[in-house]
């Protein structure tokens, strides 16, 4: 079962070049799905396409089998929820707690469901302590969290991650990753997260690299990253552990290709225990 | 020339119930030359402590040196301009401060201003904006019509084109894409190494700490906790374990491989280093 | 910037502050209007004292209400010169060369001064007791019954809240230009003309990109959690009016009647 499937999508926002073009790609029900380029590569482009943000010129876009169109528009909306780069700009309520409400409001939630609803997911992101603070007491990370829970609220079936955690420091960041694996092996969600973030992609469980508004390359990790060559082309990092596989091979040592530092440490162990 | 903080405090807000303290009695002095990292958590007081550094912000109590310019509260504001020129401070998302018409004209608009004429500054311009990596053509575009890592470049040749001798920089690659952190990383250690300029970076990132820099200052609540080589600070993961942070890639895979009895000193540094003394390991055991 | 005080919320936990703003801004229409009435000084008298009560129930510092006064003061000094100027009636207090002070001079002025006070006090009580997303949703309420001649009252609540939601934002972001534009040697205070409209310039262009930008951002995310300007949306935040709410308009309509009964009846 495919949770969104994209075919010949094309986009663009002037007359001149398509910032998406004949784009084509399907996102597993239940996966964790990265989407990596360089800035500018469309990657953003796209994520606001499937969730009905921007108009495409061409092409279909299903989510969970429904086609995205005016009519579906608003079952889509409530079945995809979108957490985006930036953590003001998103903060729409002027406390946590309306924060939350905003997007239960434009669903017709009945008022009296709200505190409990609002409880819950301030609850599932470890902000209840901050429920009637205003936006200017709470740190990005924190903004990122309400962000989730507010998206969570509607009680979607996918989230899309547009770079949400690359405007935070180290600290922030972690957490909003453990919360994104949390919905995910947990709840079941299916994530599609955009990101830059090479360890994150490596964790994945399918890559979809895009570049010049194309698809360049998809596959699981290990199937995208075993053309580094490839990677390189499109201005794009490759994990640390392969990074040192092709320094240790320029050194006469060539290693069964592992993308995770855990998994390079275990083949070297096991070359340094052979006689 | 010293750039020196001695008994640095900044409060913010101060007699009011808002009232926050940035800095508190830093002793501090960074070492002309150096690329040195200023690392800690969101509100460690890192962003106070550097715009101290071209008097954009002056102490609430104690005396910041840089070269000849003693800063000391309430000081009068003439003379600060010749200051600003010598410390080029680039902020956090220096693409919001681009305005002019042309590309040129953004980043002659520094040089302008501490009185070079048009002709030169236009000159240091182009220069500027080679350094940063874009070509001529890109002179007449409006700034505001770049892609976002373009627009980067752009604002931080128009702090390049002042030819400061200090270059303090904010977070310089956040939001930019792995390939263009990695670029302008680049061109900073240039400057450092080949121009001489003394390089002061506030980051969160221990990769560029690691790869880039020489020394590390760590801030916490509003003081320098530690100030060493970056040598010293990556031996091993002990600093980033007491601070709560992860280490670069290759501390880790190196304390993995420790761990497993593999005997890799302190001193490695760069992934080919690291790469031979594997290699040489495995290969005398094999 | 930090001393503004006129019309800033202050955060206190008091029967005041928790009323409903319905409530509040209608009791300070009703008494706006009743000031309007010449009931004399014991009609000043009894709203001074109203208002007082319900200044001390809010727990604000009388520092704080005379804050907020005390930018009208050289308004209220000028004032007193121009009707010493200009009137001429009632009895002569006071001569001091060529100027005479009439009574009905003086007079008038402390009126209108006593006025201008009383007002200050009303308005800088709602405003400091009342939050601003409360006060929207008051005014949306207050609107509400204008929906059906074509007034888009709860457009206008969203509008008003949204810009009071950015304005720390914005003063954030345009402080950090300006110490970003300082850093490329502008000068803010002195220089040439030409050099100024320059250093203006520097400052409102990358505040138009910026805030264009957060626009952009901001309506994405609100037609993403399912926002539709026109469509119907339920409220998280419904509004009671309760026993205290009642008393205070109650309370407000008395003082309005008592000061027409004072004005034409007495």
């Amino acid at each position: 079962m495919k949770a969104v499937e994209v075919k010949n999508l094309t986009f663009s926002y002037d007359q001149e070049k398509n910032a998406a073009d004949d784009v084509t790609f399907s996102v597993e029900k239940g996966s964790y799905t990265t989407i990596i380029g360089h800035n500018g590569s469309g990657k953003s482009t796209v994520a606001k396409l499937v969730a009905g943000l921007l108009e495409k010129k061409s092409g279909t876009i299903l989510i969970d089998g429904l086609e995205l169109n005016e009519e579906n528009l608003r079952e889509i909306r409530r079945r995809i929820g979108i957490v985006f780069q930036n953590p003001d700009n998103q903060f729409i309520g002027s406390t946590v707690r309306d924060d939350i409400a905003f997007g239960l409001e434009n669903h017709c939630v009945e008022q009296k469901d709200m505190d409990a609803i609002i409880e819950e997911f301030a609850e599932k992101v470890h902000m209840t302590k901050y429920l009637d603070h205003e936006p200017t007491r709470l740190s990005g990370g924190q903004k990122q969290r309400v962000a989730i829970a507010g998206v969570m609220a509607m009680h979607p079936d996918i989230i899309i991650f547009d770079e949400a955690t690359s405007m935070l420091d180290p600290q922030g960041k972690d957490r909003i990753k453990n919360l994104i694996s949390e919905l995910h092996e947990d709840r079941g969600l299916t994530i599609l997260s955009i990101t830059h973030d090479i360890e994150e992609v490596v964790k994945s469980d399918y890559v979809i690299a895009m570049n010049k508004g194309r698809v360049a390359l998809t596959g699981t990790p290990e199937e995208v990253f075993a053309k580094p060559e490839e990677l390189k082309k499109i201005r794009l990092e490759l994990p640390f552990a392969l990074r040192l596989q092709e320094q240790l091979r320029k050194e006469g040592l060539t290693v069964t290709p592992a993308i995770t530092m855990e998994g390079l440490v275990e083949e070297l162990c096991r070359l340094n225990s052979k006689r | 020339m010293p750039i020196k903080f001695e008994k640095v405090s900044h409060i913010y807000s101060e007699g009011t119930p808002f009232r926050y303290v940035a800095l508190e009695d830093v002793d501090l002095e960074f070492r002309e030359g150096a690329f040195t990292a200023v690392i800690g958590r969101t509100g460690s007081g890192k962003s106070t402590l550097v715009q101290h550094l071209n008097a954009l912000l002056l102490p609430t109590s104690g005396t910041v040196i840089v070269d000849d310019w003693q800063l000391k509260a309430g000081q009068d504001a003439k003379g600060l301009k010749k200051l600003r020129k010598k410390v080029g401070l680039v902020f956090q998302f220096p693409e919001y401060q681009l305005f002019e018409e042309t590309v040129l004209k953004d980043i002659s608009f520094g040089p302008k201003n501490f009185g070079v004429p048009v002709k030169e500054a236009e000159e240091k311009a182009s220069n500027a904006l080679r350094m940063v990596g874009l070509d001529k053509e890109y002179e007449q575009r409006s700034p505001l019509e770049l892609s976002g890592g373009q627009k980067r470049r752009v604002a931080i040749a128009g702090i390049l084109a002042m030819d400061p001798d200090i270059l303090v920089l904010d977070e310089p690659t956040a939001g930019l894409d792995p390939q263009g952190a990695l670029e302008m990383m680049r061109l900073f250690r240039d400057l450092n190494k080949i121009h001489g300029t003394t390089i002061i970076m506030v980051t969160h990132d221990m990769e560029q700490v690691f790869g880039y820099c020489d020394e590390v200052v760590v801030m916490e609540n509003g003081k320098p906790t530690i100030h060493t080589s970056v040598q010293d600070f990556f031996k091993d993961s002990s600093y980033c374990d007491s601070l709560n942070i992860l280490p670069p890639a290759l501390i880790r895979m190196k304390d993995m491989l420790k761990e497993k009895g593999f005997a890799l000193t302190d001193d490695i540094r760069t992934l080919p280093v690291f790469a031979r003394a594997i290699a040489k390991q495995v290969k005398h055991h094999g | 910037m930090g001393n503004i005080t006129l019309g800033r919320y202050i955060p206190l936990d008091s029967p005041i502050h928790r009323m409903d703003p319905r409530a509040k801004i209608g009791a300070m229409i009703i008494t706006l209007i009743a000031i309007f009435f010449p009931a004399g000084w014991i009609g000043y008298g009894i709203i001074f004292t109203a208002v007082s009560t319900v200044i001390i129930l809010s727990k604000l510092s009388p520092v704080y209400i005379w804050k907020s006064m005390k930018p009208m003061l050289l308004m209220m000094v000028f004032l007193l010169v121009i009707n010493i100027l200009v009137i001429h009636t009632g009895q002569v207090w006071l001569k001091i060369g060529p100027l005479s002070i009439y009574s009905d001079a003086v007079m008038q002025t402390l009126y209108i001064i006593v006025r201008l006070l009383l007002m200050i006090m009303i308005t800088t009580c709602l405003t400091a007791t009342t939050k601003p997303l409360d006060m929207t949703l008051g005014i949306e309420d207050l609107l509400g019954p204008f929906k059906k001649i074509g007034v888009p009252s709860h457009e206008i609540a969203m509008l008003i809240s949204i810009a009071l939601r950015f304005i720390p934002d914005l003063i954030d972001e345009t402080n950090r230009i300006i110490k970003a534009q300082e850093s490329r040697g502008v000068d803010l205070k002195e220089g040439k003309l030409s050099e100024r409209i320059m250093a203006i310039l520097s400052l409102i262009v990358p505040l138009f990109v910026s805030a264009f930008q957060r626009a952009d951002d901001l309506a994405n995310a609100m037609e993403a959690r399912g926002y539709q300007p026109g469509e119907p949306r339920t409220r998280y935040k419904i509004l009671k009016m309760k026993g205290p709410d009642w008393a205070l308009l109650l309370g407000a309509c008395l003082l309005l009647a008592g000061m027409i009964y004072l004005a034409y009846f007495a």
